[in-house]
């Protein structure tokens, strides 16, 4: 085992299970309903998911057009299995199947 | 008088976990390959896992290892990376209600990673399930065990295990993003629309013109505070 990577995964662990755990300790209970923070706060669940979404995808957009057709079928087949079946399991599983099928026969 | 719902257990957890694991498996099997394939032995691979536990941030480790980067810049990288999570927190315990208990989130609040965050707030938002923290322990170690059992079999299969399957490396590949797709049209509403359009907006500038990093964080903050411009207007 590297000493320098068991380093650097401690150093990066602790200000991550820090980034995680101190900001539950905030105190909402005292804030104002209307308040600005209040309202802060529940933008920054759909924001946060829409970042992650775009930041994830990014990588796999080119500018060739064929290589968007596995792209394409995925984010089609996420889309339309969520509506259909309002399931995230199975529209997370229908979205890597469709990916990996016309990656396939691309 | 209606009596209030139970709260939800830790059954409830590992029954919500169900498709992060699903998700998480074949990613952090991903993971481990890609360790390996770096030059890091198959305890390496497990011990990042196991520690770090942020899989974007693990994929990045791995190419500042790779590229020679100085520990600290690696380390401090990887933690600038991960500041996204403060907004989690405050944004779960705001969906939970007022009378909800953190008094434990020490020990389950490490496993709150973006996937895990989204599920719960999806799960809370929806109305599946009654916020508590026997709830989050059960969502957060099935996570937990799905990524630290990927990353094993994926280092022990070492680098060379997906090579010969260029389609199923592919569709493992869109896994993660389908899975954030999938969350956001699970709590998505018209309302929140703005919010979504300029966080991806965002996202996208910043990750031309300055980092990806950059653009995590600024689309998330600018999201926010979109969606406190907006209901502002509407009030």
């Amino acid at each position: 085992m590297s000493p320098d990577l068991l380093t650097m995964a401690l150093i990066v662990g602790v200000f991550t299970w820090a980034f995680r755990f101190l900001p539950t300790r905030l105190d909402l209970s005292r804030l104002h309903p209307d308040g600005h923070l209040v309202r802060f706060l529940a933008a920054t669940g759909p924001a946060a998911i829409a970042t992650l979404v775009v930041a994830s995808v990014w990588p796999m957009v080119s500018a060739a057009l064929v290589d968007m057709v596995p792209l394409a079928a995925g984010v089609v087949s996420v889309v339309g299995v969520f509506r259909w079946r309002r399931s995230v399991v199975a529209a997370t599983l229908a979205g890597s199947l469709a990916y990996g099928v016309t990656f396939a026969l691309a | 008088m209606p009596q209030p719902r139970p709260k939800s257990g830790f059954a409830d957890g590992l029954l919500a976990a169900l498709p992060i694991a699903m998700g998480y498996f074949p990613i952090a099997f991903s993971f481990g390959v890609a360790a390996t394939r770096a030059g890091l032995s198959a305890p390496e691979a497990f011990m990042l896992s196991l520690i770090m536990y942020a899989g974007a941030a693990q994929f990045l480790a791995l190419a500042l290892i790779s590229a020679g980067a100085p520990l600290l810049v690696t380390a401090f990288t990887l933690v600038a990376m991960n500041l996204r999570h403060v907004m989690y927190g405050p944004a779960l315990m705001k969906r939970a209600g007022a009378q909800a208990s953190a008094r434990h989130a020490w020990a389950w609040a490490f496993g709150l990673t973006d996937e895990v965050f989204g599920t719960a707030l999806g799960a809370l938002a929806r109305g599946d399930v009654v916020y508590s923290e026997r709830f989050m322990f059960g969502l957060t170690l099935a996570a937990y065990a799905a990524w630290l059992g990927g990353t094993a079999a994926g280092a022990l299969a070492g680098g060379g295990a997906l090579e010969a399957y260029p389609a199923i490396s592919a569709g493992l590949g869109f896994m993660l993003p389908a899975l954030f797709l999938a969350l956001l049209l699970s709590i998505l509403s018209r309302a929140q629309v703005p919010v979504v359009a300029i966080a991806a907006a965002v996202t996208v500038a910043g990750t031309l013109w300055m980092s990806p990093t950059s653009g995590i964080l600024g689309g998330m903050v600018a999201g926010a505070l979109a969606g406190v411009v907006g209901q502002r207007r509407q009030a």
